[in-house]
């Protein structure tokens, strides 16, 4: 099976700027139903050691995930994203994801790509080390 | 560190076992909320019934029911990673079966957790046909932050 030309290896996936907010934070507890007072009480979070009030890990790789969709723009979906979590992000602060098309292959009769993917917070260190696979538009069922 | 193991063979029995959390169905409500959080405000449009929708809807899905706690063998817990994985895109209006399981427990010796315990589990959700949909999997470190001196939660 030939590969769709549309992803080449090497193509770069971002830099998405976010800045996470309190309100969506607390939408993401709400959506979850579970309320850990460290996502929302800056006194609590710094009780537990913390910074500040950090951002879920959960809703890190929805924001993976909605920035991979955002950028196949309709050329595909996504298969599988994950997401290595390694310093927390505070809630209110700029972070970026940012990625590259590391494999593009075929499998399963579906054309499909690995992306390397990473969030970088305000200080240039990576917050989370990420992966996604991505099937290609017209490949596989939808 | 503790002199012997945490890993007794019950809490090892606990690995590989399944546990049913009953039925939940993709609803426009359930889509609704997921693009608040993920996207920012109302969607333009809903999808129609059997349309696909955006995987991380998973997120209100599993929130329909609670997985059975693990037992807690150290003080602190830390959420260390997570995935999503998608055997086809969900669809909208169907109903999906969810399975929970304890994929494996491992132990680790030193590094910033000093000793600590990696749990890792899955949410799997099964269509009507008893077809793998979707799995939503994470690692939960168990620590002790006096030990260790690592802070934070996630």
């Amino acid at each position: 099976m030939s590969v769709a030309p549309s992803l080449r290896e090497g193509d770069e996936l971002g830099p998405f700027e976010l800045r996470p907010g309190l309100g969506q934070v607390i939408r993401y507890c709400a959506l979850q139903w579970a309320f850990p007072p460290f996502f929302f009480d800056e006194s609590a979070a710094r009780a537990q050691g913390m910074p500040g009030t950090i951002v879920p890990g959960p809703l890190k790789v929805g924001l993976l995930y909605r920035a991979v969709e955002e950028w196949l723009g309709g050329r595909g979906w996504v298969r599988q994203v994950r997401a290595a979590h390694r310093r927390p992000d505070l809630v209110g602060r700029p972070i970026a994801i940012v990625g590259r098309v590391a494999r593009v292959y075929a499998e399963d009769g579906a054309e499909r790509a690995d992306l390397e993917l990473a969030i970088i917070n305000e200080e240039g260190q990576p917050s989370v080390r990420g992966f996604a696979v991505v099937e290609l538009a017209g490949a596989g069922e939808r | 560190m503790p002199e012997a193991s945490l890993l007794t063979d019950e809490v090892r029995a606990l690995v590989g076992r399944e546990t049913r959390l009953g039925r939940v169905q993709v609803t426009p409500r359930a889509y609704r909320r997921a693009h608040e959080v993920y996207v920012g405000g109302a969607p333009a449009r809903v999808p129609a019934e059997g349309e696909p929708v955006p995987g991380y809807v998973i997120t209100g899905l599993e929130s329909e029911s609670e997985a059975p706690p693990f037992p807690e063998l150290l003080p602190n817990s830390l959420l260390i990673a997570n995935e999503w994985a998608f055997e086809r895109p969900l669809r909208m209006g169907e109903w999906l079966e969810m399975v929970h399981r304890v994929t494996d427990v491992r132990e680790r010796f030193g590094g910033r957790f000093g000793y600590s315990i990696d749990v890792l589990s899955e949410t799997a959700f099964f269509d009507a046909e008893g077809r793998l949909v979707a799995r939503s999997g994470r690692t939960m470190t168990q620590y002790s932050a006096a030990e260790s001196g690592a802070g934070g939660v996630e």
